[in-house]
């Protein structure tokens, strides 16, 4: 990391102008990549949080005069003093740059910053002119010159991109601030038209996302953050209530083409419907006899009712996609064929093996000795996968486990257990899904790891266990559980579910040429544009990144699609502005959890009525009811509208 | 209920209050100019921030609500700086045509303006090519008066439920614009909201400055819903018509026929005697002469072919009673069922 010349990045000032190299202080608030993109070097960032420059080549005013112009453009022009107060300000700076500055301009900027940044209603405004407001504090010299009568300033090369902290820590980049702000507005229609735009599951992510956008939503530094996931549930909610049929915007591409796609899982969809909305002939093989891949075995009716699913995916077909259902790859139809047939092939058939625990007694096919996936795809199907097993033990600390425990009431199985090997803490499972299966009373048994499935005449009758303790931190910075001597026991049960974790099959590559697979058993491609070595098969989800949440399934697919579209458009696959912008963010933070924010808070979000504990526990019935279109309409309404812009002066290098 | 301080003084109101409500409850004012008593709070003209101790950010008080405990500052150097700064960078590029703008004497801008003693405005930028994207026969939108409060907006889609208008664009160069002509009905509910001269009245321009006219409050006459208006009057002409803001049934709405439809009161064309065909060319009467041939004729005619020979078509102008009245009298005086309504028609 190259060092920093000057930052005010989050309040802290750095100044090392005046300084030697070796006596450089460093910034502790930020760190800046010494390059943009491969060639381009990162000179100076200004956004949200301040300054930070590596070199004195950068102009501040005309740095400052870029950054605004972004502002101004990005601005909503919803309050009276970013509206026009960024445009007085971006002139101002424009006049500036071209030699033309007056002494009462620096008055001008400091007044407006200051004004604009106190009272605009959005984080636009109020974030916008922050930077310029250090600019003009510690910079004071070179603004002095430009505001009288310096010569005009060369422009530099920059790059400005739009972000919010929900926005970028949601893995697909639904612009969450606007369809929030459509619902606030009770412009519901419309809302469900922005996330359309990216995604095509919004009823099913609405119901099951990770939601790593409410983890990033500014409003926790005030009270709680925002019901994102829950907003776009209703959305979705409302238009099936009122029976309309959902539009999109169906733009050919120039040239279309046939594209096989395998599984009709979240990423197999979403990167359908991008394609079909762009013209091309998809065809979707599909090995089970349902839509939705692991959202359909893995996550039960109560929490994903099934008609959503299928209706969502049937809307999808509307757009003219064809799903074989039935239909293995590699078994029923060869992926050679497949390649051969059309002019890409993506594959997304998602990671259905379930994992070894390596206990003696998991391999010896014992009755009641059922796998997590087979025992959720049972349920899910409508079968009891044991009728004669009543006490159920699940292994696990994910939410396939958690899916296992609270289904086994459901299927009439009164005494469930729940055994993982490490504390509540520790166990990646939804906090909210922990929180519910507990309020349905599973026997949940921490610092526990099984050892032995215990059978009698071919039937599991028990699982024998030993306790743990937390020892040392292992690579994932999560103490490593070690087991107690001597603290054997058993649990008497009838039914043993593993549940700790999935694999990939992935014997259909059997025969096809470079397609690379890493230790882990997921398919190599390229991060931006998930396209193998073999450049004709693309690959995204699970299989591609081992399982993970359905959202990144989801940006997975569309990605390969906006890439395929490409491929058959006779385009360079080439990582975008944005993609950079990305890997820039991935550092830069754009969401800090410790910033104060400096308003007047208070204000709970509104939490969904859900089925009592007793009564839902024993049926498939959605647990949690959505919101009405009031609550939803308060509920967005506490949005703080956190929209931000960053501004890199980049060189380019010529190495 | 919540207790707060505003300006020292104790304020004690219920739950979910916003600041502003709570101040106009304790008779202190806080100035606005997008706030609508009758729209959900918009927060587009920051003219209402007030500070609360202890918390760095200024809040807009339409927008906050109350917090037990705080105390919150009315107006402060920093607040009036920011209010100024906000009608100041308004007048950039409002024009000053308020001699002959409509609005000019009830426009909240030029009130607003006047109260803050702005005399000069620092600020620069070139004026926005803004069109005139928004207009009906009845409706004129004057794109460089408006102010982007969103007034007009928010009415049409929380009071009307239609959304026909919208802002478009970003930045400086947004504007209000129609996204749905068909939506539109002309009902002129944004402009009863706007409180400058950018959507104005395009059947009552240069008829009479809003100080001069008179207005008689009355009920409308165009269906039996009973909507309160004023006649706005000048020299015993109506010029035009307003609505208070929550009075009434319509709590200050009217449809396109209400505000707009009153030239017929002033109309040459008006009948204002009764006519009575004779030799096949109508002729003035007086009222008792036209209502006694009615009369008669009624009763000949009763009498020579029955009371079902004669029916009644009532009017949707008319009120319940009178209608009811109607009935009665055909069923009742006549002695016929024959009786119907035009709005059912």
């Amino acid at each position: 990391m190259a060092e920093i010349l000057f930052s005010s990045w989050g309040g802290e000032v750095v100044d090392n102008r005046s300084k030697e190299p070796q006596e450089y202080e460093t910034a502790s608030k930020v760190s800046l990549p010494e390059y943009f993109q491969q060639n381009e070097e990162i000179k100076a960032l200004i956004g949200w949080y301040g300054i930070v420059l590596r070199t004195s080549e950068v102009n501040i005013v005309d740095l400052c005069r870029t950054y605004m112009e972004a502002i101004q453009e990005k601005s909503c022009g919803k309050c009276f003093l970013c509206r026009i107060g960024t445009k007085v300000i971006a002139d101002t700076l424009g006049r500036m740059c071209r030699g033309k500055g007056r002494q009462a301009d620096l008055e001008i900027l400091a007044r407006l910053a200051e004004s604009i940044s106190e009272s605009s209603k959005c984080n636009i405004g109020q974030s916008g002119p922050l930077p310029l407001r250090h600019a003009l504090e510690y910079f004071a010299d070179d603004f002095a010159l430009a505001a009288n009568g310096g010569a005009a300033i060369p422009a530099g090369t920059y790059r400005s991109k739009l972000t919010a902290p929900c926005m970028d820590a949601c893995p697909i980049h639904l612009d969450i601030p606007t369809y929030v702000e459509c619902i606030k507005e009770g412009k519901f229609q419309e809302s469900l038209d922005v996330i359309r735009e990216r995604l095509p599951l919004p009823g099913v992510v609405g119901r099951v996302c990770v939601r790593p956008c409410e983890e990033h939503c500014r409003r926790t530094n005030l009270d709680e953050p925002i019901s994102i996931k829950f907003l776009k549930r209703f959305v979705s909610d409302y238009e099936l209530e009122k029976n309309k049929e959902p539009h999109y915007l169906v733009e050919a591409a120039e040239k279309t083409g046939s594209v096989a796609i395998v599984g009709a899982g979240p990423a197999g969809v979403t990167c359908a419907y991008h394609l079909a909305r762009k013209g091309h002939q998809v065809t979707i093989y599909e090995k089970l006899g349902e839509p939705g891949g692991m959202s359909a075995v893995g996550i039960p009716d109560y929490r994903l009712p099934r008609q959503i699913l299928r209706g969502e995916v049937e809307q999808v077909q509307k757009l003219g996609v064809t799903i074989h259902y039935d239909t293995q790859v590699g078994k029923d139809i060869k992926l050679s064929q497949l390649e051969a047939d059309n002019d890409a092939v993506f594959i997304a058939h998602g990671a259905h093996l379930s994992s070894a625990m390596r206990v003696e007694g998991e391999n010896d096919g014992y009755k009641g000795f059922i796998t997590g996936v087979q025992y959720l795809l049972d349920i899910n199907l409508g079968k009891d996968p044991y009728p004669e097993g009543k006490k159920v033990v699940v292994v696990g600390g994910g939410n396939v486990a958690i899916d296992c425990v609270r289904c086994s009431f459901r299927v009439n199985k009164p005494d469930v257990n729940l055994v993982y090997r490490r504390t509540r803490n520790e166990m990646p499972a939804d906090e909210v899904e922990i929180h519910d299966a507990e309020e349905e009373k599973v026997v949940f048994h921490y610092l526990t790891q099984p050892i032995k499935v215990i059978a009698e005449n071919g039937k599991v009758v028990g699982l024998q266990c030993i306790k743990m303790e937390l020892g040392e931190p292992d690579e994932s910075g999560r103490r490593r559980p070690v087991p107690v001597e001597g603290s054997e026991f058993i649990i008497d049960c009838d039914i043993v579910v593993p549940a700790i974790g999935q694999t990939i099959d992935l014997s259909m590559l059997e025969g096809i040429d470079k397609v690379e697979t890493t230790r882990w058993n997921t398919i190599v491609v390229n991060e931006f544009t998930k396209q193998t070595e073999n450049p004709k098969i693309f690959c995204a989800g699970d299989c591609q990144t081992s399982p993970g949440a359905l959202i990144t399934a989801c940006a997975g697919g569309r990605t390969a699609a906006i890439n395929i579209d490409k491929l058959i458009n006779g385009l360079n696959l080439e990582a975008a502005e944005d993609d950079y912008f990305d890997k820039l963010f991935d550092v830069v933070k754009v969401y800090d959890p410790a910033e104060d924010i400096g308003f007047l808070g208070g204000r709970a979000r509104y939490q969904l009525e859900m089925l009592p504990p007793d009564t839902r526990k024993w049926t498939f019935d959605e647990v949690e009811k959505g919101f009405s279109p009031q609550e939803a309409m308060a509920e967005a309404d506490r949005c703080l509208r956190c929209y931000r812009v960053a501004t890199i002066a980049v060189t380019e290098a010529t190495s | 209920m919540v207790t707060l301080t505003i300006d020292g003084k104790e304020v004690k109101v219920p739950q979910g209050t916003t600041i502003l409500a709570a101040a106009r409850t304790a008779g202190i004012r806080i100035p606005t100019l997008c706030y609508h008593g009758r729209l959900d709070p918009i927060g587009s003209c920051r003219m209402c921030v007030v500070e609360i101790e202890g918390i760095a950010h200024p809040m807009a008080a339409c927008t906050t609500p109350v917090e037990e405990g705080i105390a919150v500052i009315s107006n402060s150097d920093r607040i009036q700086r920011i209010r100024e700064d906000s009608l100041k960078l308004i007048l950039v590029n409002h024009p000053l045509d308020c001699p002959i703008c409509d609005k000019g004497g009830e426009c909240l801008l030029q009130d607003l303006v006047y109260e803050f003693g702005i005399d000069k405005v620092e600020y620069q930028a070139p004026k926005p090519a803004r069109e005139s994207l928004y207009a009906t026969p009845l409706i004129r939108y004057w794109p460089d008066r408006c102010v982007m409060c969103l007034r007009c907006v928010t009415a049409c889609r929380e009071i009307k439920g239609i959304g026909a208008i919208e802002i478009k664009g970003e930045g400086y160069g947004s504007q209000v614009v129609v996204i749905d002509a068909e939506k539109c009905q002309s009902c002129g509910e944004c402009l009863s909201v706007c409180p400058t001269g950018a959507l104005t009245e395009n059947l009552s321009r240069f008829k009479g400055r809003p100080w001069l006219v008179e207005r008689v409050p009355t009920t409308c006459t165009y269906c039996g819903c009973g909507c309160q208006l004023e006649l706005n009057v000048q020299n015993n002409r109506v010029i035009g018509v307003t609505t208070q803001e929550g009075k009434g049934v319509n709590l200050g709405s009217l449809c396109v026929k209400g505000r707009f439809g009153y030239e017929f009161i002033g109309s040459d064309e008006r009948l204002t005697t009764p006519l009575i065909k004779k030799d096949g060319e109508f002729k003035e009467a007086s009222w008792e002469e036209a209502l006694t041939l009615v009369a008669e004729r009624f009763g000949a005619i009763k009498e020579e072919f029955g009371p079902d020979a004669i029916g009644g078509l009532s009017s949707a102008r008319c009120t319940n009673e009178e209608n009811y009245l109607f009935q009665k009298f055909m069923r009742g005086v006549i002695g016929t069922n024959n009786v119907d309504h035009c709005a059912r028609l």
